[in-house]
């Protein structure tokens, strides 16, 4: 669920995404799932030479799972916070299992 | 802040398929899989040397799997390009982690 909360901070925040097809869309963050779909909105295709097809798309869906990386602007993200967060994330489980 | 398919019911929408194709239709239905029931659907192919190609498919059900994009369609930018002669590669299939 951390992954999806950090998402969640992010909405209304442009971001780029590239998929597993190596299409790469930037748009504005509309909402995320607990599967990380994705909802972008004012879509933008990267490359449109190469993806004419994709030109029409202005706000779109796309499905965790074709999702390769999600590209965030640095000023959005506090690092230190997340990295933190992750860390403690996964820390109880080891604590559990060292305890029994 | 759920990401759901429900404003996009009755409207035309353009699915990108893990293979690569781009089908269009009226979204008649979806569920929490994203499975969806196109109503009306017709596929468009494209290809660098003709011109595209649109195949009439009537009433389609695509599985969710299949999916990676859906998306509705901007008439301005539609009309901005005259999508009868776009020649252009196809797009290419998602590749999944095997293994």
């Amino acid at each position: 669920m951390l992954f999806y909360s950090f998402f969640k901070t992010l909405v209304g925040k442009e971001v780029a995404v590239e998929l597993k097809n190596n299409v790469v869309l930037t748009g504005k963050l509309h909402s995320v799932d607990q599967y990380l779909n994705i909802k972008l909105t004012d879509v933008q295709v990267v490359d449109q030479g190469r993806y004419p097809q994709l030109l029409a798309l202005k706000n779109c869906f796309i499905r965790g799972s074709v999702v390769r990386y999600i590209q965030i602007p640095p000023s959005e993200v506090d690092t230190e916070l997340l990295q933190d967060a992750a860390r403690k994330e996964n820390a109880p489980a080891s604590a559990v299992s060292s305890k029994a | 802040m759920a990401s759901t398919l429900a404003e996009w019911t009755n409207k035309q929408v353009c699915v990108i398929t893990c293979d690569g194709r781009s089908i269009v239709g009226i979204m008649a239905g979806y569920d929490q899989l994203q499975n969806l029931i196109l109503k009306d659907a017709s596929e468009r192919v494209y290809s660098p040397d003709a011109d595209p190609e649109t195949v009439p498919l009537g009433l389609y059900v695509i599985r969710g799997d299949n999916i990676a994009i859906i998306s509705d369609r901007d008439e301005e930018r539609e009309a901005s390009v005259n999508l009868d002669k776009v020649r252009a590669e196809p797009i290419e299939s998602v590749v999944q982690n095997i293994g």
